[in-house]
């Protein structure tokens, strides 16, 4: 094994127990050659399409638009079956998974959509399915709870440390070591041990070649896009439309209630080089090396790491990382839903937050936005707040 | 080679200084473990040890206690990358090389040792092989001379049952005998003596973890144990 390949400049790595070694190798091997055979690429586009409902449509938002004094459009994600971008993903790693032979899979999730998506896809394979997810995010995404339980998958709720999403993902770790030979692990973001950041960012990256298509076909270029930042598979897969270019990219990361330890969720904004889930990134964790707790006001951003191709990207300063309080990120749910008619979730709220706090940066400009999921899944959290 | 996990600072230092002792007087070796906030290679019992312990001793603490048992005992970190890669790996290693004969670091698999090496770690790291282990893998591991092998008897986390009698473990530990003569212990898995009778029979020796950890709050429980290993 090549150890370079697994690190992007500095970042990345595979620092799992040596028992997931052989399956990361494996899958790694799968996927490579997956995405050489023809029969395995068309049955992805197929379902992608006819499944999933690709290609999602670029929508000039109007009325938002005119508000604010800018030309906002939004790469229409939600639109998506399971209402996120995580569909993209499990359809890939579950193709995969049925590729290597394997029968069970399991999952971590925050929001629920990416737990959505994965039983979704094991109902559609005949996959058995367990979705961890922390007993804190369960209890505040509970509808997407009910959905994975009536698509077939079993829902462990984690009761450990934060009960959140770092929780689920050691939670997930744990089941793998154990089942290796049988489980294929869908990580869901672009964070985990190499391969997964590659695989993860490879299947998500329709997003930005489908966006980049609607502007070439146009013959314009954006002069921003934006995405949120958890783990960073929904930015990742539309910035990668644009790495060539010099359109500016911008990371918008949830800034919680404060800069206080605790009370944010902002690792490239605040956190340092560390360890976590399989790669060496950027990670919020105290001077002795313990993880912090991290807080916000959505679920899928509320993790204390970060993938390793968004640690390279921000030191290279490819990509801006900025970011956006809870109430900037309601600001902005309330904003699209009432000018636009779009609920957004809450987690693409803070790209929408964003684009309002900083609207005299971006007067003027064309600005595309990765409205990576739906919010009907955030009324728990929102009811409070109407 | 007779050893013994315990959970670095539980329950709390003076207790810690007494149970450590006993383990360095009536086994051979003991393992450290210096906890981290997200134990992904250990089960329940010792997860909870760690989280009790979490916030009332730092990495600084346990380096300093641990150099109270003495130089050249035989004494083992057992920790997680990010705690060595966060104090500084350099530093880290300046501060107890002469205290320690190896380290063991649960989610730093044999590939990336360089990685520590090659940022100033002058400690042994102790490779793992697994019934999955490759004839080159073993290879690859034994080039650079470990105080032992640890072979992991299990598929799982600390606190599972090791299953001696697989074929599968049996097996895989004579390819290693025949490949080289360093120390093989069996970890992870391990129970009580009668699983350290059969890991005596089969390799050079084992560790305790989950057992030990379950009793480490309570000096004469723990003493029993250890006495029941004799």
């Amino acid at each position: 094994m090549d150890i370079k390949k697994m690190f992007y400049g500095e970042y990345g790595g595979q620092f799992v127990p040596e028992t997931l070694i052989p399956a990361l190798d494996e899958l790694d091997h799968a996927f490579e050659n997956a995405i050489k055979n023809e029969n395995f690429i068309e049955k992805f586009n197929s379902l992608l399409r006819n499944y999933a409902g690709r290609p999602t449509p670029i929508y000039f938002a109007e009325r938002f638009s005119r508000k604010y004094g800018l030309k906002l459009y939004l790469k229409r994600e939600d639109l998506l079956h399971t209402g996120a971008h995580k569909i993209n993903n499990t359809i890939g790693q579950g193709l995969l998974t049925s590729f290597m032979g394997k029968k069970r899979i399991i999952a971590e999730t925050g929001a629920g959509q990416h737990g959505v998506a994965t039983a979704t896809v094991a109902a559609l394979l005949g996959l058995e399915c367990i979705i961890y997810m922390g007993k804190l995010d369960a209890k505040r995404q509970e509808p997407n709870v009910k959905r994975m339980k009536i698509l077939g998958a079993e829902v462990v709720e984690v009761e450990n440390g934060s009960m959140t999403l770092k929780d689920a993902m050691n939670e997930a770790l744990r089941d793998w070591v154990k089942n290796v030979k049988n489980t294929h692990y869908i990580i869901g973001s672009t964070a985990g041990p190499y391969p997964f950041p590659k695989i993860v960012a490879y299947f998500q990256s329709v997003i930005g070649k489908e966006a980049r298509d609607f502007f070439d076909k146009n013959c314009i270029l954006p002069d921003y896009v934006i995405a949120c930042v958890g783990g960073g598979s929904n930015a990742m897969g539309i910035f990668q439309g644009f790495l060539d270019t010099n359109v500016r990219l911008i990371g918008v990361e949830a800034g919680g209630k404060s800069n206080k330890i605790g009370e944010h969720a902002m690792t490239l904004n605040l956190g340092k080089k560390g360890i976590l889930h399989g790669s060496l990134s950027y990670l919020l964790c105290d001077d002795d090396g313990q993880v912090a707790p991290v807080h916000s006001i959505s679920a899928g951003l509320d993790y204390p790491g970060v993938g390793p191709q968004h640690a390279y990207f921000k030191d290279s300063g490819k990509i801006k990382y900025d970011f956006v309080r809870d109430n900037d990120a309601l600001q902005g749910f309330f904003e699209l839903s009432r000018l636009e008619g779009i609920i957004p979730a809450l987690e693409s709220s803070h790209a929408i937050g964003y684009v309002i706090k900083n609207q005299e940066l971006f007067k003027d400009k064309v600005v595309l936005l990765n409205l990576s999921g739906r919010g009907d899944k955030d009324m728990k959290i929102i009811e409070k707040k109407i | 080679m007779r050893g013994i996990y315990i959970v670095g600072g539980y329950p709390d230092k003076e207790s810690f200084l007494k149970i450590a002792d006993i383990v360095l007087n009536k086994m051979d070796f003991i393992e450290i473990g210096i906890p981290f906030s997200d134990p992904v290679a250990d089960g329940p019992i010792i997860s909870s040890a760690i989280n009790n312990i979490l916030g009332k001793i730092n990495v600084k603490e346990i380096i300093d206690i641990t150099k109270l048992l003495g130089k050249e005992k035989n004494i083992f970190y057992m920790t997680y990358s990010n705690i060595i890669y966060s104090y500084g790996i350099k530093k880290f290693s300046d501060e107890v090389k002469n205290y320690i004969k190896g380290i063991i670091i649960a989610d730093l698999p044999n590939r990336l040792h360089d990685f520590f090496y090659q940022r100033g770690l002058e400690i042994p790291i102790i490779p793992f092989i697994t019934p999955e282990s490759r004839e080159s893998d073993i290879k690859e591991i034994i080039k650079y001379r470990p105080p032992f092998i640890y072979f992991i008897g299990i598929r799982g986390i600390t606190g599972s049952k090791a299953d001696l009698d697989n074929s599968e473990i049996i097996d895989k530990i004579k390819v290693i005998k025949k490949l080289t003569d360093i120390p093989v212990i069996i970890g992870f898995g391990i129970k009580g003596k009668k699983d350290a009778k059969k890991a005596i029979s089969i390799a050079d020796g084992f560790v305790i973890g989950t057992e030990a950890v379950k009793v480490q709050n309570n000096l004469q429980l723990f003493i029993d144990f250890v006495n029941s290993l004799q």
